[in-house]
C-alpha cells in the first residue's frame, strides 16, 4: 500500500558562483495510505531540499538529477507545469514554517476558503458551501468558525498557521508534507497544533511527510521515522523502536539532546562539528569525522542503506550486528557521544545565593498604549514584576511569547524605561539614565541576542563588530582591539582566532555567529549579561554547546547573568533560580529544582506538559490540557484585543 | 559609499538550508581578479551591454576633441548642409558641424548626470536616512518637504528657477535640477531605514557604545547600498533629461554645447523645414541611447540586491 514512492532521488544545486552540491543523494523511501513518516536531521542535511523536490518544487539553482517519484502509481519526475496543477493541493499539499505568512493579507480566511474550492470545482463541487466546509475546518483546528470573517492580520501566528493547515486539508488531499510546521510559534501554541494534526491524520487518515529538526515532537508523532544526514537516509524505523533504541550513532547523538528537566540528573549529550561540504567527494562515511564510535574502516568505506531490525540503517557498525544488539541498548549518551553537559541536583558551584544583587528590579510595570481607529487600549505589558541579580549567578525568565519577558530585557537593559517602580544598578538608578549615561550604563550591562543572523551586520567583518565596544567602551585604540578581539574568540571557542577575525557573518555557522554574539557582549567586560532567548534560533544538537560556553562564563567571571528562555530544560541546565511570567507577572519563582520539579502554577505546569519526550505516554499533558481547560481561549487573542 | 569592500554583494546569498554554499561562494569569487560587485553586474547580459554602451559615452566625452573633426563653436561652414562626406551629419544653420556638437555635447550630458545625480543622491541619503532613523518630530519636518518636494509640479517649477535665475550656466541648470529632483529618492531611503533599523545588529551598535551618526553611516548605509546606486542611477537619468529638456525650451546656458541645445538650434533653425532630418535625429537618438544604457544597467544592480536573480 505505497502512496509515494521515491526512488535514488538525488538533487543538485548548481550556483552560478560555486561548484555543485549533492544536497539530497540517492534517497529511496516510500510513505504507504495514511502513513505518518517524519523526516529528521539538523539544518543543512537536505530535508527540505527532499520535501519540496517531492512536491515539484524546485526553483533554480537546484534541480533533480536523478531517480524517480512516484506518487499513487503515476510518474511524477518529469511531469510538465500544466500537468502538475491539477495534482497539487487536491492530492499533494502543504504547510510550510512560513505559511502564516502565506495568507493573502487582502482577503478574509473564507475568501481564502472559497478561491481555494473554486479553483477545483471537480474535487470540491459546482456548488459547495463555503462557509460550512470551511468552517468545519476550522473547528477541526480548534478554531472558531467567526475566524472565517476575519482577515490575516488580525489573528495571530498560531492562528494563521492553523488556518493554513485548515487551507491544506480543505481538498481532503491523500499526501500533506509538513515542512517545519510549527518551528518559531510558541511552545504551548505548538503542542497543541500538533496535538490536533494527529488526531485530524488519524481521523482523515492522509498521509504525513513531517519533516523537523525537533526530534522529540517528530518521534512523539510519527509512525516511522527517517534520519537524514549530509544529503543521504542514515535511519529509517519505526518510531517506537527508535525511541527504544536507535541505530546510527548521529541519531544516538540527536537523542542525547533532550532528557527531562524533572529528573535529578539532567544529561544532555552532544555531537560537536558540523555536516561535512557536499561539493566535494567523501571516499568514507560521511558522518565519520564527528561520530564517537568510528573505527579505520569508516574512513575508507562508504556504507550502504541496509536492513538492520525492523528498519534500515547506513552505519559499517551496524552491518557488523544488524539486530543492533552489539552497540546500542543500555549504553548512556555519556559513553558515546563526544561532549556531555549535565546538571544535578546539588548546588552549583557558583556565587553564593544571599551574596550582595548587583542588580535590583523592583515593582517595575510597562504598559503599552495603541492607538486604535476610535480612542486607545492599553496593554500591561510587565506588572509589578521585582527580583534582583547576583554576582556569578544566572536567574531564568521563563515564559511564552507575550509574557512579557522580552520587554523585562529591554527594560533591564535601559532600552526602554518602566512606567512606574525602579531598577538600579549598583547605586545607578537605571530607569533615569539618559543618552550619555545609559551609554556608560552599557559598558557594565550587555545583551545576547536571541537571532545569530540578524544580530551581526552582514557587510562587517567579526574583527569589526568586536572592535566597536573595545573602543567606545575601553577606549583602545585599533591595534589593541584587534588583539583582544582575538583573545575573546578564543575565550568563546573559536580558535584559531586569527581563522575568524576577517571573515563575514555570512561565512559562520549559525552557532559560531552566536559565539561571536557572545564574545561582543563580553567585549567591555559587563558585570550584567542579558541573555535573551540565545539557543532558541540554533540547531538541538549546538544548543547545549551555546549553554556550556554561558555556564564556563558566569563560573569564571563572575558574570550575573539574566536568561530568559520558554524552554524549561536549557533553565534547567543554567539557572540557579527561576521565575515563571504569565502575561506580565511571576507567578512562580524559586530555586531551578524546586520550580520545575514540584510546579505549583498550572500555568508551570502546562510549559511543562509541552515539552516533549519521545518514548513516554503523554499522560500528564493529556492532564496539562485539562487542566487548562480554556487553553484554546486564552491562545487565540481576542478578536480586538491588544 | 564608504565601503567598497564591503557592499551586500560580497556577503553570500544566505540560501537557508545550505551553510556549505555560501561558503563555497565565496571561494569561487576568489577566482575572479574583478571585485565581487563588477562580476555581478558584468554576467548579466543587459547590464553588460548597459555598461559597454556607457563607458562608450564616457570614452567619447573625454577624448572629444580628438573624435571630433573641428570644434563644436566653429561656423565657418556652408549653412543649413545635409550630410556629406566632410560634414557626417550635416551643418547647422550657423554653420558649425553637427557631428562634432553631438560629440561634445556628451561631455555636458555626462557632467550634468554625474554631478546632479551626486547632488541628489547627496540630499535625499541625508534627509532620507536622518528623518528614517530618527522618527518623531524631526520625520514629521523633513518628511513635510519630501512631500512637498513630491507634489510640486517639477517641469513648471523648473522652467520658472530656470528662467528667472539671475544668473545663466550649467551650474544654475545642476542646481535646478538637483532641487527638484532629489524627494523621490528621500522617500524611498526613508522607507528602507525604517526597516533596517530595528534591526538587531543596529541594536547590538548602539550597545556597544556607537554615536548615531555612525550607526547609520557604518551599519546601515552598506546593507542599503543597491537602492543607494540604483536611486543615483535614476536621479543622474532624470537629470540628464531634464537638462535636455530645459535647453530644448530655450533655458538652458546658451554657452554650452548639449544635445538639448541642439534640438533647440534644430527647432529655431527650421531643420525640418530644410530636411535636414540628422540634425534631429542625431541629438534625440543619441540621448535616447545614453538613457537607455542607465536603464539597462540598472538590470544588473536588481541582481546585486537579489542574490535570487543572479542565478539565471
Amino acid at each position: 500500500m505505497t502512496l509515494l514512492q521515491v526512488e535514488d532521488l538525488s538533487v543538485t544545486y548548481r550556483p552560478r558562483d560555486s561548484a555543485a552540491v549533492r544536497a539530497v543523494n540517492k534517497v529511496s523511501f516510500t510513505v504507504g495510505h495514511g502513513e505518518f513518516v517524519g523526516l529528521l536531521g539538523e539544518s543543512g542535511c537536505g530535508k527540505s531540499t527532499l520535501g519540496h523536490a517531492v512536491l515539484r518544487l524546485l526553483e533554480k539553482p537546484a534541480s533533480i538529477t536523478g531517480g524517480t517519484i512516484t506518487f499513487d502509481g503515476r510518474d511524477v519526475t518529469r511531469l510538465g507545469e500544466d500537468e502538475l496543477r491539477p495534482m497539487r493541493w487536491t492530492n499533494l499539499s502543504t504547510v510550510f514554517q512560513s505559511s502564516m505568512n502565506s495568507l493573502n493579507p487582502v482577503i478574509t480566511v473564507r475568501e481564502q476558503f472559497a478561491d481555494t474550492l473554486a479553483a477545483h470545482p471537480d474535487i470540491a463541487g459546482e456548488r459547495v458551501d463555503v462557509d460550512e466546509r470551511a468552517g468545519e475546518l476550522l473547528e477541526l483546528v480548534s478554531l472558531d468558525r467567526g475566524v472565517l470573517r476575519r482577515y490575516p492580520h488580525e489573528l495571530s501566528g498560531g492562528m494563521k498557521q492553523r488556518v493554513a493547515l485548515a487551507l491544506a486539508l480543505v481538498l481532503r488531499p491523500r499526501f500533506v508534507l509538513l515542512d517545519e510546521p510549527t518551528t518559531g510559534l510558541d511552545v504551548v501554541v505548538q503542542r497543541d497544533i500538533l496535538d490536533r494534526l494527529r488526531e485530524l491524520q488519524r481521523s482523515l487518515g492522509f498521509a504525513v511527510l513531517f519533516i523537523s529538526h525537533d526530534l522529540g515532537t517528530v518521534m512523539e508523532m510519527a509512525d516511522r521515522v527517517m534520519v537524514m544526514y549530509a544529503g543521504e537516509i542514515v535511519e529509517d524505523q519505526p518510531a517506537a523502536d527508535m525511541v527504544a533504541g536507535q541505530l546510527h550513532p548521529y541519531s544516538v547523538g540527536l537523542l542525547g539532546s533532550y532528557a527531562d528537566p524533572r529528573d535529578a540528573v539532567v544529561d544532555v549529550a552532544f555531537t560537536p562539528g558540523r555536516p561535512p561540504d557536499l561539493s566535494r567527494e567523501h571516499p568514507g562515511c560521511l558522518f565519520e569525522p564527528r561520530c564517537p564510535v568510528s573505527v579505520d574502516a569508516c574512513r575508507t568505506k562508504h556504507p550502504e542503506l541496509l536492513p538492520a531490525r525492523r528498519g534500515r540503517a547506513r552505519c559499517l557498525l551496524v552491518e557488523v550486528a544488524p539486530d543492533g544488539s552489539a552497540r546500542t541498548p543500555n549504553a548512556s549518551p555519556r559513553d558515546r557521544s563526544g561532549t556531555v553537559f549535565s546538571a544535578d541536583a546539588a548546588a552549583r558551584n557558583r556565587g553564593p545565593a544571599d551574596g550582595e544583587p548587583i542588580l535590583v528590579v523592583e515593582g517595575v510595570t510597562k504598559t503599552y498604549r495603541t492607538q486604535r481607529a476610535l480612542g486607545s487600549t492599553t496593554t500591561t505589558a510587565v506588572d509589578d514584576v521585582s527580583f534582583a541579580l547576583r554576582p556569578g549567578r544566572v536567574s531564568a525568565l521563563v515564559g511564552e511569547s507575550g509574557s512579557g519577558k522580552s520587554t523585562l530585557a529591554r527594560l533591564v537593559t535601559g532600552v526602554e524605561k518602566p512606567g512606574r517602580g525602579s531598577i538600579r544598578f549598583k547605586d545607578t538608578r537605571v530607569d533615569r539614565l539618559r543618552r550619555r549615561a545609559l551609554r556608560g550604563y552599557r559598558r557594565h550591562a550587555q545583551l545576547v541576542f536571541q537571532d545569530p543572523f540578524s544580530a551581526l551586520n552582514p557587510t562587517r567583518t567579526v574583527a569589526y563588530a568586536l572592535s566597536r565596544p573595545l573602543r567606545n567602551h575601553l577606549g583602545m585604540d585599533g591595534a589593541q582591539a584587534r588583539r583582544r578581539a582575538a583573545e575573546l574568540l578564543e575565550v568563546v571557542g573559536l580558535s584559531p582566532a586569527a581563522q575568524f577575525l576577517d571573515k563575514l557573518p555570512g561565512q559562520l555557522s549559525g552557532g559560531q555567529r552566536q559565539r561571536v554574539v557572545i564574545a561582543r557582549a563580553l567585549a567591555p567586560e559587563p558585570e550584567v549579561l542579558v541573555a535573551d532567548e540565545p539557543i532558541s534560533m540554533l540547531d538541538v544538537s549546538i544548543r547545549a554547546e551555546i549553554l556550556e560556553l554561558l555556564d564556563q562564563l558566569v563560573r569564571d567571571r563572575g558574570i550575573a547573568m539574566l536568561y530568559i528562555t520558554h524552554d524549561l530544560l536549557s533553565a534547567r541546565l543554567l539557572a540557579d533560580e527561576v521565575m515563571v511570567l504569565n502575561k506580565g507577572v511571576i507567578v512562580e519563582r524559586g530555586p531551578t529544582l524546586k520550580v520545575i520539579g514540584e510546579a505549583q502554577d498550572p500555568y508551570t505546569r502546562r510549559l511543562l506538559a509541552a515539552i516533549p519526550r519521545p518514548g513516554q505516554e503523554r499522560a500528564p499533558a493529556m492532564a496539562g490540557r485539562s487542566d487548562g481547560a480554556g487553553q484554546t481561549q486564552s491562545l487565540g487573542r481576542p478578536p480586538h484585543g491588544d | 559609499m564608504t565601503t567598497p569592500g564591503g557592499t551586500p554583494v560580497a556577503a553570500p546569498a544566505a540560501a537557508g538550508d545550505t551553510e556549505g554554499v555560501g561558503i563555497a561562494a565565496l571561494d569561487a569569487g576568489r577566482t575572479h581578479r574583478m571585485p565581487g560587485w563588477f562580476v555581478i553586474l558584468w554576467r548579466n547580459g543587459k547590464c553588460r551591454l548597459g555598461l559597454l554602451l556607457l563607458a562608450a559615452f564616457v570614452l567619447v566625452a573625454v577624448l572629444a576633441p580628438y573624435i571630433a573633426p573641428f570644434g563644436p563653436r566653429v561656423d565657418a561652414f556652408a549653412t543649413s548642409q545635409g550630410p556629406t562626406g566632410a560634414h557626417w551629419l550635416g551643418t547647422t544653420a550657423q554653420g558649425e558641424d553637427v557631428y562634432s556638437q553631438i560629440v561634445y555635447g556628451a561631455r555636458t550630458s555626462l557632467l550634468v548626470g554625474v554631478v546632479a545625480g551626486t547632488l541628489s543622491t547627496l540630499i535625499a541619503m541625508a534627509v532620507g536616512l536622518t528623518a528614517g532613523y530618527l522618527q518623531g518630530f524631526v520625520d514629521e519636518v523633513l518628511s513635510f518637504f519630501v512631500n512637498l518636494g513630491l507634489v510640486v509640479p517639477v517641469l513648471p517649477l523648473m522652467i520658472t528657477l530656470a528662467a528667472y535665475a539671475p544668473v545663466k550656466g550649467l551650474g544654475l541648470i545642476i542646481v535646478v535640477i538637483t532641487v527638484t529632483g532629489w524627494a523621490h529618492g528621500a522617500r524611498i531611503k526613508r522607507a528602507q531605514i525604517i526597516t533596517l533599523r530595528t534591526r538587531d545588529y543596529v541594536t547590538a551598535a548602539k550597545f556597544a557604545g556607537d554615536s548615531t551618526a555612525r550607526i547609520i553611516t557604518h551599519e546601515i548605509a552598506p546593507n542599503m547600498m543597491s537602492l543607494i546606486v540604483v536611486g543615483f542611477m535614476s536621479s543622474a537619468l532624470g537629470a540628464i533629461g531634464a537638462e535636455a529638456g530645459l535647453a530644448f525650451l530655450g533655458l538652458g546656458d546658451p554657452q554650452t554645447t548639449s544635445w538639448g541645445t541642439m534640438l533647440n538650434q534644430a527647432s529655431l533653425g527650421g531643420a525640418m523645414t530644410t530636411g535636414q532630418w540628422a540634425w534631429v535625429v542625431a541629438p534625440g537618438l543619441i540621448l535616447a541611447l545614453l538613457v537607455t544604457s542607465f536603464t539597462l544597467i540598472n538590470f544588473g544592480v536588481d541582481a546585486l540586491s537579489n542574490p535570487h536573480l543572479r542565478e539565471d
